[in-house]
């Protein structure tokens, strides 16, 4: 599709190339008018997902209730410190175990195409070289962290997402591919024993099920308060696709609630936010 | 209104549908794509199916013994009681050219297998227990099932408990008629004098306390499956 503006595959500096994309595309924004930010595959996918994501987890935590616990009859499980104790019903979606199951395996066609499609779009879009891991994300990690919590003063250098956004997003994808693998591992575990057994077997297969589900609801609670706690305009950029660059946690120097652009001697922090 | 207000007031209420949903069955019209849902989940599970595919159990995997848990509908266990109901007796009708009528002596004179396989609830635990009885597929042999038999009826006398299978699961080497557990006669709890025990199926499908093998041409639900579960409840 849009390939050919892409930097080369193997280009001699990765790390330049990525920045200098990310900028182009920054600077373009408000002179050549409304490049989407994020496109409307992504845009469209991403609220699809909350949804299919929601009613995935709260009918799971319903079946989960039918038998809040791991352990085989008369055995015991090493690692789930809360068996026997359901989730409260409140964080749960279905009504009973019948219910709960079948808006699980109905939603889970939503999660499963919808997932698909982003896939698809972000490989055939090129999208996916912002969110893959690159040797210096660590680092890049490093410097976030030290940045977030003062003791580093300037916001580093970054292209699309920083460098901890980046691994959060790789992550949930690679999670949610695992749910839904751990997921076919625990509906199928005689026809698809192959699968199963990859996983450990039945009852090490629906504690991973559970695992993937609790990560991936950390990683998203993380998100939304992130999105709110230092770059609240990206909420516009994920409806409409519109995006202020100046706007950027990087232009305002912004950390976890520490989000307002420093206006000179008008705010308690700003020696700390000015660059 | 302004787009700003208006996205505020969309997220807002969607929010609170979101929040209003929790705890709750859903809404009333989302069960007809439910269903549709269940009926291509069923078309895939059995697409899925291999009468090749077998649940595995090591030869030394411990078996949970007492702590298989018991279970039947009735408000009181069920037993057969001869001096009321006659020598239980295990129909095998419907299409087939040899119906047969066995005692527990008769079935257990059976060509049998003993073989230690997992129990899948629908609730989400497993057990293990070491099964001994005659394979569902060799009824069917014997009582001469015909090209009509697609479906086969499992029916109890624990209340008006029972499930109906389709063909393949019900002719799948592990699918038995089970009349022993653990190298023991299955006790009462466990649906004495003889159930359906298949790792193919999930618990509910398993009747217990059986009375009836009915080989059908079209699927004649279950006492679950007519309250909810899916009907096909595959493994």
């Amino acid at each position: 599709m849009t390939v050919g503006a892409e930097p080369p595959l193997g280009s001699p500096n990765v790390a330049t190339s990525d920045s200098g994309g990310a900028m182009d595309r920054e600077e373009r924004t408000p002179a050549t008018g409304r490049r989407p930010r994020h496109h409307w595959v992504v845009r469209v996918t991403h609220w699809v997902n909350v949804v299919a994501l929601g009613l995935m987890v709260a009918s799971g935590l319903r079946i989960f209730n039918a038998y809040p616990a791991f352990a085989r009859k008369g055995e015991t499980f090493c690692c789930y410190p809360f068996a026997g104790t359901p989730i409260p019903a409140e964080l749960t979606f279905g009504g009973w175990l019948a219910g709960a199951r079948n808006w699980h395996f109905a939603a889970m066609w939503l999660l499963f195409a919808n997932g698909l499609v982003y896939l698809a779009f972000i490989y055939l879009h090129g999208e996916w070289r912002d969110l893959t891991p690159r040797r210096g994300d660590a680092r890049d990690s490093w410097e976030m962290v030290k940045f977030y919590l003062f003791v580093r003063r300037n916001h580093p250098h970054q292209g699309k997402h920083n460098a901890l956004q980046k691994s959060a997003y790789f992550t949930m994808t690679v999670l949610g591919v695992l749910a839904v693998l751990t997921g076919l591992a625990i509906w199928k575990p005689v026809q698809l024993a192959p699968l199963t057994s990859l996983f450990g077997g039945y009852v090490w297969a629906r504690y991973w099920h559970f695992v993937v589900m609790l990560g991936l609801v950390l990683l998203s609670v993380v998100h939304v308060i992130m999105v709110f706690a230092v770059d609240p305009y990206s909420l516009r950029s994920m409806i409409t696709g519109g995006y202020n660059p100046a706007k950027s946690p990087e232009a305002r120097n912004a950390r976890p609630f520490y989000w307002h652009r420093a206006a000179p001697a008008a705010t308690g922090h700003a020696g700390e936010s000015e660059p | 209104m302004n787009r700003r207000r208006f996205l505020t007031l969309g997220a807002g209420s969607v929010a609170g549908a979101v929040l209003g949903a929790c705890d709750s069955f859903g809404p009333r019209n989302a069960r007809s794509l439910l269903e549709f849902a269940e009926r291509k989940n069923e078309q895939l599970e059995r697409w899925i199916f291999r009468s090749g595919s077998r649940d595995r159990v090591a030869a030394g995997a411990r078996l949970s013994g007492r702590s298989f848990p018991r279970y039947f509908v009735s408000d009181t266990m069920p037993v057969w009681n001869a001096a009321e109901r006659g020598t239980w007796r295990l129909e095998v009708g419907g299409a087939v050219r040899n119906p047969l009528s066995l005692t527990l002596d008769d079935l257990m004179r059976l060509r049998s297998v003993t073989q230690k396989v997992d129990h899948f609830c629908v609730e989400g635990w497993t057990a293990r227990a070491e099964w001994t009885g005659v394979r569902v597929s060799e009824l069917a042999r014997l009582a001469g099932a015909t090209s009509d038999a697609q479906y086969v009826d499992f029916q109890s006398f624990d209340s008006d408990y029972h499930e109906s299978w389709d063909i393949d699961s019900a002719l799948h080497p592990q699918t038995l008629v089970a009349y022993g557990m653990d190298r023991h006669m299955l006790g009462p709890g466990h649906g004495a004098p003889a159930r359906v025990h298949s790792p193919v199926k999930l618990g509910y499908k398993n009747t217990k306390y059986l009375t009836r093998v009915l080989f059908l041409p079209s699927s004649s639900g279950g006492y679950w499956s007519d309250r909810g579960y899916e009907w096909y409840g595959g493994v």
